[in-house]
């Protein structure tokens, strides 16, 4: 089981009167089979702090620990866009970040794109499918590592709401199958009820305001009444730290 | 209880458009884009008779200077079957302009690919080079054509640098605008996933590049082929540019438009022979808007929309109103 470890996490842009706090000393410890949503209003750092625990960025300072039984553990990475390679096809982009592509890696990415129901699509190319299977290959990418915690950035943000919420159902269930590490972007509180175990809020200047367990079954359902509830809950949390006006 | 309101149809409204009658076999065909493309040739033929009817009906000259679309015909088979009174023929011909059009090319895709990449990838590498960029741009090929004969006389060295120099900052400049409009989502996503940088120029950055590439090599193919016609023109000894010149010191003119006329073929043959069939294979991936393999979501839309219904229903107050 992945283990993540982050200690007085800060980040900055620009500098002088230009500077911007984007995360102020972060403090976190996540790890194991665990769906961790991060939320908040826009400009919170919640993606800053993705790109830093991926490594597209570097933070300003304090210290970050992403181990799987004491190794460096490997990460994999859903973007809000699916950003495929629009001039290679859906199997050549699944093995474009592997490290081979044997006989044994190709079945590997041929399995995951079958557990995103896209098994018979390998040979079309990214503008052949529609937004929601481009990125239901961007997921089967990301999985197709076998990495040991997934970061996934508002994935289904641009996606409509039935697409989304197909996805979402078939991304729990690879959740559930796989036991890895999640740790999900998302500015819908709904989503994030949804699917997580453990929900963190953030403020602007990149504050870590609350950190909720959400104690319920899966599969969950938005029309079931304990997930309004708690939907509710953590929506009074953000009117408690005054984030619903920014 | 939910109430589902439905809007009336269309046609009630009063404001109903009458259905198109459709045309007739016949119209549509003279209305199709193919039907014009073939009206072309002929229209210009009538174009060039009625156009030498009145020129030797206004003016009081020669009328056998002008040339008749049958010379101009007569003359292009005469050189197609080599029977010409020009030093070389038209194979002879053609070669020579080929052999240094196509040296002339490859050094302007290949220098300007390397400065374009270097201006796109460095500020200092963009500021040295700029200035002469534009200045190579602003340069008209008889410029050119008059210089280069001046230095290297009749040989192939003129020519082929008048290629080199005409063509080469169009690729260089469509080069480093295709670096600075590289995807930087991909290379992020590349480095997310650990891709190697020597992974990452392969198939990210090259593959960026290619719409780029086919550009310049059009441009540079295009304004290099003049830029050779002209300094063959004005400092050769051989080539088609100087075979132009011979029927025009002769004072053939169905010589002069017949040579033309073969520009014209070789740039279609180029075009439509080699460039188009290798864009089409390299963009491939590019979807056509009429393309029959736009897959479509197939999968859970139908499911999810019933489901969803439901959920409205169930979660909306008694009494109101979904409109459909």
């Amino acid at each position: 089981m992945a283990e993540i470890k982050i200690r007085n996490l800060h980040k900055e842009f620009g500098t002088g009167a230009d500077k911007v706090v984007a995360l102020e000393d972060v403090n976190l410890d996540m790890g194991g089979h665990v769906f961790v949503s991060i939320v908040g209003p826009s400009g919170c750092g919640k993606s800053t702090l993705l790109n830093i625990l991926s490594g597209i960025e570097t933070p300003t300072s304090g210290s970050l620990e992403i181990t799987q039984s004491g190794h460096k553990a490997a990460p994999g990475y859903v973007f809000q866009a699916a950003r495929l390679l629009p001039w290679r096809t859906v199997m050549d982009n699944l093995l474009f970040v592997q490290q081979d592509k044997s006989d044994e890696t190709r079945a590997r990415c041929q399995k995951y794109l079958e557990m995103v129901q896209l098994g018979d699509k390998g040979d079309k190319f990214p503008g052949e499918l529609s937004g929601g299977m481009q990125q239901r290959v961007g997921i089967a990418r990301a999985f197709s590592i076998e990495p040991d915690v997934l970061f996934m950035d508002e994935p289904f943000s641009h996606l409509d709401a039935i697409t989304a919420r197909s996805l979402r159902r078939e991304l729990h269930t690879m959740w559930a199958d796989t036991g890895k590490t999640i740790i999900f972007v998302t500015h819908d509180v709904g989503e994030a009820v949804e699917l997580s175990n453990r929900i963190l809020v953030f403020a602007q200047g990149g504050r870590l305001e609350d950190d909720i367990t959400v104690d319920l079954d899966f599969p969950r359902d938005a029309a079931d009444e304990e997930v309004a509830i708690a939907k509710a809950s953590v929506l009074r949390k953000f009117e408690e730290f005054d984030l619903l006006a920014t | 209880m939910t109430a589902v309101a439905t809007k009336p149809p269309s046609s009630s409204s009063g404001t109903a458009i009458p259905p198109r009658r459709p045309s007739s076999a016949p119209m549509r065909f003279i209305k199709s884009p193919r039907f014009a493309r073939a009206m072309f040739l002929p229209a210009v033929l009538v174009f060039w008779l009625i156009s030498n009817k009145l020129i030797e009906n206004s003016w009081d000259f020669d009328s056998s200077v002008l040339a008749t679309p049958r010379e101009v015909w007569d003359f292009m088979w005469a050189e197609v079957t080599r029977d010409t009174v020009a030093p070389k023929d038209l194979y002879e011909t053609f070669g020579i302009s080929l052999y240094r059009l196509g040296i002339g090319f490859s050094i302007s895709m290949i220098l300007g690919t390397t400065i374009g990449l270097g201006m796109g990838l460095s500020r200092a590498v963009n500021a040295f080079f700029h200035d002469w960029v534009m200045a190579l741009l602003a340069m008209p090929a008889l410029a050119w054509a008059l210089f280069l004969s001046l230095i290297f006389g009749f040989d192939n060295k003129g020519p082929i640098i008048a290629v080199v120099l005409a063509g080469i900052p169009f690729v260089i400049v469509n080069v480093r605008e295709g670096v600075r409009s590289t995807p930087r989502d991909l290379f992020d996503m590349s480095n997310a996933f650990g891709v190697p940088s020597n992974k990452r120029t392969r198939h990210v950055l090259l593959p960026s590049l290619y719409p780029f590439l086919f550009a310049s090599a059009r441009y540079a193919l295009s304004i290099g082929w003049k830029g050779l016609v002209i300094i063959e023109l004005f400092g050769g000894q051989d080539g088609a540019g100087w075979t132009v010149k011979f029927w025009y010191d002769a004072h053939r003119l169905h010589g002069v438009i017949g040579y033309s006329m073969f520009f014209v073929i070789f740039a279609l043959v180029m075009e439509n022979a080699i460039l188009e069939p290798i864009s089409r294979r390299v963009f491939r991936w590019r979807p056509s808007l009429n393309s029959p393999d736009i897959v479509e979501e197939e999968m859970d839309a139908l499911y999810d929309v019933e489901e969803l219904n439901r959920e409205l229903d169930a979660n909306l107050p008694t009494g109101s109103t979904q409109e459909t």
